[in-house]
């Protein structure tokens, strides 16, 4: 069964035999017998599931690692976390996205926020069902509880993903326009509500 | 006035009497042996942080995936929650970086520092530089507002009717007892008064004494010692014809110019930033070309132009 | 005398009048004590090393520190990885890594890889110099990278590695070029992975977390 291991800015893959899923030009180093190959984009939810990718502008793409050996994969010196799925599911921004253990599912969820001209589009993706799914940050991410009565607002740059049952809504006004600098950033923020985690990075852009 | 600042880690004071600041171990250091697991890296290191969600709070949702849980309860009051982040609790006002605010609790509004101040007196009086005044608001209300910058490490500076003189473009948030002042070398500005305030560096802050000579890029701030002057390089400036000619107007590389500390005190640096523009040094330069003649203005917007073509 | 890590991104030199230092020129942070800079150009030592230099490209603004100071020196945020030689097998790195090194040291250019024109034309596509600088004797390195070196220990065994994160190797080791075919399709993003450095023997090779090259 494939590992993913975290080791500060780098994630171990040790493969036994079979394959998981990384984002294409993440892999560093290669020791052992690993081949390589184009996995297309997302999780292999299909043509539909790409177009719907295209559409929602929300592009992942993804390489096959198969063999027998340790993968050293990496994306711009960020920090890599490795979440465990044991059937639920993980929302999370694709571009944050480094590797995942074949038996889990990537799929797009529209987020609903229409009308926004948000940078990191209008859909997110899902992971589901058993395995494991490595994620990269900007320095490490922080879990942040959200539950009835307390609500949490994030700066969108910084939001990497979330699970459990939080709806999101767009946070805007003059007050918040204040905050960010002319035509830099998003003139909005993200209000989540419910009850659930909310994984933040520690850098805004 | 207490600086170096406390450990990012923890609300312990740094290692009194070590010029140079924090030894933290495990953190940046290469670990031992890669290859071995490092414990639990993207945790917390033991002793640095929250305590665990007590039992008998609301029902935990699911597993987190960093192995702990934030909340308005069991995030810090004014102290790091890691390395890059910084946890202000709110009650009231604070001035706060356009951008650094990440994630926050509560009811918390933000204000354009030139709209609040015109409802609130007080805040021009504390924010006495027009050249930065659009860069920054003023959180205001009550909640757990969490400030990043860049990913850059995040240290909080306590004064004690204290200054301290800092890069504008680290300077993240500061409480509203602190007064800011633009400091007379440019790009930077100085806090003064009692008072808590939060700056990034890229890499952890290294602390050393005069005499010191700094690279001006490197150079994060200074406390309590005199203003520095620019001291050139003769060697460096007689051996490189180039760097002569670049000296008067630009940067070579750095090794020919360097502000020099004398005087007691403590001088700040990092590793040099990858050049981040800084709006406000423009408005500051500018403003500052009223200091020339007509014909002087000429001649430098002619020199200005010719470096400008140079560099594409 | 040994480079002290300040932190993960700085390291701090004692200059004396008996241990000058090269430093790669922009990457002086501060200093105390009586020191001055003098720029150096080119590479290694002589007309040889400064001729290969000129025709690789490999060759690296430097500067000479001298006198009697403690200095301190970092790049742009990027980690430092000190590494001590003894003198044995040289230290295979591109010029750009080298933050700092003992004036001891001797550099000089080589060409990397044994492959033939074939793979020289290959290399070029990568973006990624086929030459590299060798750094031979008794003393201290400083190398840069993006988000850390690690080491990859080799005991016979064979690693490949991607270009971009190539930072550099110490040991009997040998570098070739190898375009894996299968990798070609995988190209996204100009990752120039299709070509991988195939680096095998008895040593150590450093690689970092990121293709970003500087």
């Amino acid at each position: 069964m494939a590992l993913l291991t975290a080791h500060k800015r780098v994630l171990h893959a040790d493969l036994q035999g079979d394959r998981i899923r990384a984002a294409s030009g993440s892999m560093v180093a290669v020791e052992g017998n690993v081949e390589f190959t184009s996995a297309g984009m997302g999780g292999g939810g299909g043509l539909r599931a790409a177009l719907k990718r295209a559409v929602a502008g929300e592009s992942l793409s993804l390489m096959d690692c198969a063999g027998h050996g340790r993968v050293h994969l990496a994306l711009d010196a960020m920090d890599v976390l490795v979440v465990d799925l044991a059937g639920d599911t993980l929302t999370v921004e694709s571009e944050h996205i480094l590797a995942h253990t074949e038996q889990l599912r990537l799929d797009v969820q529209f987020a609903g926020l229409r009308g926004v001209t948000s940078g990191q589009g209008l859909a997110t993706t899902t992971v589901t069902g058993h395995g494991q799914v490595a994620l990269v940050s900007e320095g490490p991410v922080m879990a942040l509880e959200v539950a009835p009565g307390q609500d949490l607002v994030v700066d969108p740059d910084a939001y990497v993903g979330s699970r459990g049952q939080l709806s999101m809504n767009l946070v805007s006004g003059v007050s918040w326009k204040s905050l960010v600098g002319e035509g830099s950033g998003e003139p909005f923020s993200l209000r989540f509500t419910g009850h659930g985690l909310v994984l933040v990075q520690s850098s805004e852009r | 006035m207490t600086y170096p600042p406390g450990n990012p880690y923890g609300g312990q004071p740094g290692p009194g009497g070590n010029p140079y600041g924090q030894p933290q171990p495990g953190y940046g250091q290469p670990p031992p042996g890669y290859g071995q697991p490092s414990p639990g890296y993207g945790q917390p290191p033991p002793g640095y942080g929250q305590p665990q969600p007590g039992y008998g709070g609301p029902p935990q949702p699911a597993a987190s995936p960093t192995g702990t849980t934030l909340n308005p309860r069991t995030l810090p009051d004014d102290d790091n929650v890691n390395p890059y982040v910084f946890c202000v609790s709110l009650n009231g006002d604070w001035f706060m970086s356009k951008g650094a605010m990440l994630a926050y609790y509560g009811d918390v509004r933000f204000e354009a520092v030139t709209e609040y101040s015109s409802v609130q007196g007080w805040v021009a009086a504390r924010f006495s530089s027009p050249v930065y005044v659009q860069d920054w608001v003023v959180a205001t209300g009550h909640g757990k507002v969490l400030i990043g910058d860049r990913g850059f490490d995040l240290n909080s500076y306590d004064l004690d009717d204290g200054n301290l003189t800092i890069k504008a473009g680290n300077l993240c948030a500061f409480s509203p007892q602190l007064e800011l002042k633009q400091s007379i070398v440019p790009g930077f500005v100085t806090l003064i008064g009692t008072g808590k305030f939060i700056a990034s560096s890229n890499g952890p802050v290294i602390f050393v004494e005069p005499p010191f000579r700094a690279d001006p890029e490197a150079l994060l701030g200074w406390a309590d010692c005199p203003s520095p002057s620019v001291h050139h390089d003769a060697q460096w400036m007689t051996q490189n014809i180039r760097a002569m000619i670049s000296g008067a107007l630009g940067r070579a590389s750095g090794e020919e110019r360097q502000y020099d500390f004398t005087g007691t005190g403590t001088i700040l640096l990092q590793s040099s930033e990858v050049a981040r523009e800084d709006p406000a040094v423009l408005r500051l330069v500018e403003s500052q070309t009223q200091l020339l003649t007509d014909s002087q203005a000429g001649s430098l917007g002619q020199r200005l132009i010719a470096r400008a073509q140079q560099q594409h | 005398m040994p480079f002290e890590e300040v932190n993960s991104k700085v390291v701090r030199a004692r200059v004396s009048p008996a241990s000058p230092v090269l430093a790669r020129r922009g990457a002086m942070l501060g200093y105390s004590g009586q020191v001055t800079f003098r720029p150096v150009h080119g590479q290694g030592r002589g007309i040889g090393g400064f001729a290969g230099a000129a025709l690789s490209g490999e060759s690296n603004p430097m500067m000479a520190t001298e006198g009697q100071g403690e200095v301190l020196y970092g790049y742009k945020g990027l980690h430092v990885t000190v590494l001590e030689l003894d003198g044995g097998a040289p230290l295979v790195c591109e010029a750009d890594r080298l933050l700092v090194h003992d004036a001891g040291l001797q550099t000089s250019v080589q060409f990397l890889g044994s492959g033939g024109i074939k793979q020289a034309i290959g290399g070029a596509m990568t973006g990624q110099g086929l030459f590299t600088t060798n750094v031979h004797g008794r003393g201290s390195v400083a190398l840069l990278s993006h988000g850390g070196a690690f080491p990859l220990q080799l005991n016979g065994t064979q690693v490949g590695v991607d270009p971009q994160a190539y930072v550099g190797h110490v040991g009997q080791l040998t570098v070739d070029l190898a375009a894996k075919v299968g990798l070609r399709d995988v190209v996204g993003r100009g990752s120039g992975e299709a070509f991988q450095l195939r680096i095998g023997g008895y040593g150590t090779v450093y690689v970092q977390a990121s293709e970003q090259k500087f």
